[in-house]
């Protein structure tokens, strides 16, 4: 295969990958801190991506035309939107449920997430329709042979990286990160600590949240378009990720993540000729490695866990 | 509303159940400030249950309970422990996978002065050298011993007022449970009211001042460590 034609494979697989790494950072910060999957998240990051769009809309509206006050104002008002929106889930649906039966949770959030984006599906403008995300980041592009490098792509990718680095040094390195990782490991002893246990949980959802809101913006600036539907499959790659890697660490989600895209462009570059089946082949894979490592690729998490 | 009467931890009348498992019934008692004050009891008699109370873990359905005129009744754990109280669990609970390093400043999550943070970790690395070496070991792959030294050590981190010790020697050999109740003698000696749940009663009642006696939910003999010793056969039953 030409150099060229890879490379521009290998761009497009890291940007899947990043997304995907964030959504699955979400599932499994909120699987460590109450040991529950939250199948809203998808449709949280939908709401945060057409928050953003909205956000932008307006923005026009009132004549605020420079792009990069643009770019970090959409950012800003989604990742507020979805992390408000993380807390309220967090308040009113997953810490009333905790002594329940975690299938209840699950049952719960996947019934708030149609709720999410059917309610933008039927009150956003058109909202059935597939709406067009505006480029706001400078579209100059440098063509080497058979592959383009767009400016835009790489100030994604470099975005993305810095948010990863930023969670990892959140979550390692400050006095919040290690309540988090207390309330993870074992939430009762954290609480005698004098840990807030209630606003450690809230926070986790609104950071797991924020962050799906920045995916789903990434998104939005990658394809130059959302729609209300969106999250389903990003939700699902997002859970599976988080799964492969080892749900409730936060390596395994971010691996997880590159793993699914690589296996997506893989299932590309493998069958130029049948590139719909690309999710066949990617999930047929996952599944391979889940019978292989049940518990995830990196797994002492979970069998500390029991 | 503070009179002398109510300084240290005072235990009013209390009922806790699980779910509909009756455990505690009508418990009084209280924990002086500045004394060492023991609990006693077999296993399964509720002492646990006692501390779960205290801190708001499994809070009383009955009853009160009030530490230094404050009352903790019906607080969330953590406003529990900003009213000065550290508790040393059952079974040591060090968060595994976290550092001694990581798990000590756990112990003092409340404090926000980085300063005063640093001198205190050094007073419990005075206490336990061995920590200081091993301040970056995973805590899980330590042994039985040395996380007993952990979780005391991350106790302290609060520099709290009253400690409560849901019996700290258990699982230590000998030797290590004779040096873990001339820690607690210290640590009281430094001004630290101590609530010792124990079943090792000979040595408790050697370093205690005040005693109590669990059975079956119910507190069935109090009074003076001095006492409590003479009448030794009268509860030996309690703990076989
Ligand atoms: N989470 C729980 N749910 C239901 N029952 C419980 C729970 N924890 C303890 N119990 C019951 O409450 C009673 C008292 O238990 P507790 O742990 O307080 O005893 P203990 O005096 O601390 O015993 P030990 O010396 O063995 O630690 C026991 O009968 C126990 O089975
Ligand atoms: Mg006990």
């Amino acid at each position: 295969m030409d150099v060229g034609l890879f490379s521009q494979y290998v761009m497009n697989g890291l940007m899947l990958g990043m997304m995907y790494a964030l959504v699955a950072v979400g599932f499994t910060l909120f699987f460590g801190v109450m040991d529950i999957i939250n199948f809203s998240h998808g449709d949280v990051l939908t709401v945060g991506a057409f928050a953003g769009l909205a956000t932008y809309l307006g923005l026009v509206e009132i004549g605020v035309s420079w792009p990069p006050a643009q770019v970090a104002i959409v950012l800003a008002v989604a990742i507020v939107c979805t992390a408000g929106l993380g807390a309220i889930v967090a308040k009113y649906l997953v810490l009333p449920l905790k002594d329940a039966p975690a299938l209840n949770t699950l049952l719960l959030t996947l019934m708030l997430g149609t709720v999410l984006h059917e309610a933008i599906r039927l009150f956003y403008p058109l909202g059935a329709n597939p709406q067009r995300f505006p480029s706001l980041l400078p579209t100059d592009a440098y063509t080497f042979g058979n592959f383009t490098l767009r400016i835009d792509n790489m100030m994604l990718l470099l975005a993305g990286t810095a948010v990863i680095v930023g969670i990892h040094l959140l979550i390692n390195k400050t006095k919040l990160g290690l309540a988090i990782r207390a309330v993870a490991q074992d939430s009762e002893t954290a609480k005698t600590m004098g840990i807030n246990f209630t606003l450690i949980v809230l926070i986790t959802f609104a950071i797991g949240s924020g962050l799906a809101a920045f995916a789903g913006i990434l998104h939005g600036l990658y394809y130059s378009e959302i729609n209300f539907a969106m999250g389903l499959l990003l939700g699902v790659i997002g859970f599976s990720s988080a799964i492969v890697g080892g749900l409730g660490n936060i390596y395994g989600a971010i691996i997880g993540g590159f793993l699914f895209a690589a296996l997506q462009t893989i299932g590309v570059l493998a069958m130029p000729f049948a590139s719909a089946y690309k999710d066949v082949f990617a999930f047929g894979v996952i599944i391979l490695i889940m019978a292989w490592r049940p518990t995830g690729l990196i797994r002492e998490k979970i069998s500390e866990r029991v | 509303m503070s009179g002398d009467a109510e300084r240290g931890l005072v235990v009013e009348d209390v009922h806790t159940a699980y779910d509909k498992a009756d455990v505690l019934e009508a418990v009084s008692l209280r924990a002086e400030r500045g004394k060492i004050t023991c609990l006693l009891g077999s296993n399964g008699s509720g002492k646990t249950t006692l501390i779960r109370s205290i801190l708001g873990l499994t809070p009383p359905n009955r009853g009160r309970i009030v530490f230094d005129g404050t009352d903790l009744t019906d607080l969330p754990t953590h406003k529990v422990i900003a009213a000065g109280i550290a508790c040393i669990p059952e079974g040591r609970q060090v968060f595994p996978k976290l550092t001694v390093e990581e798990n000590l400043r756990l112990g003092g999550y409340q404090e926000t002065s980085p300063k005063v943070l640093a001198r205190r970790l050094d007073r419990v690395y005075e206490t336990f050298p061995l920590l200081r070496e091993r301040r970056q070991q995973i805590s899980g792959t330590m042994s039985g011993g040395e996380q007993a030294m952990v979780s005391i050590g991350r106790g302290l981190m609060s520099a709290p007022k009253l400690l409560l010790l849901d019996e700290p020697s258990l699982g230590l050999s000998p030797i290590l449970v004779k040096e873990n109740f001339n820690i607690i003698r210290r640590i009281n000696e430094e001004g630290i009211t101590v609530f010792l749940v124990e079943q090792n009663v000979r040595q408790t009642l050697a370093i205690a001042d005040f005693g109590y006696v669990l059975s079956k939910g119910r507190v069935v003999a109090a009074g003076t460590a001095e006492d409590l010793s003479k009448t030794t056969e009268v509860h030996r039953a309690y703990f076989g």
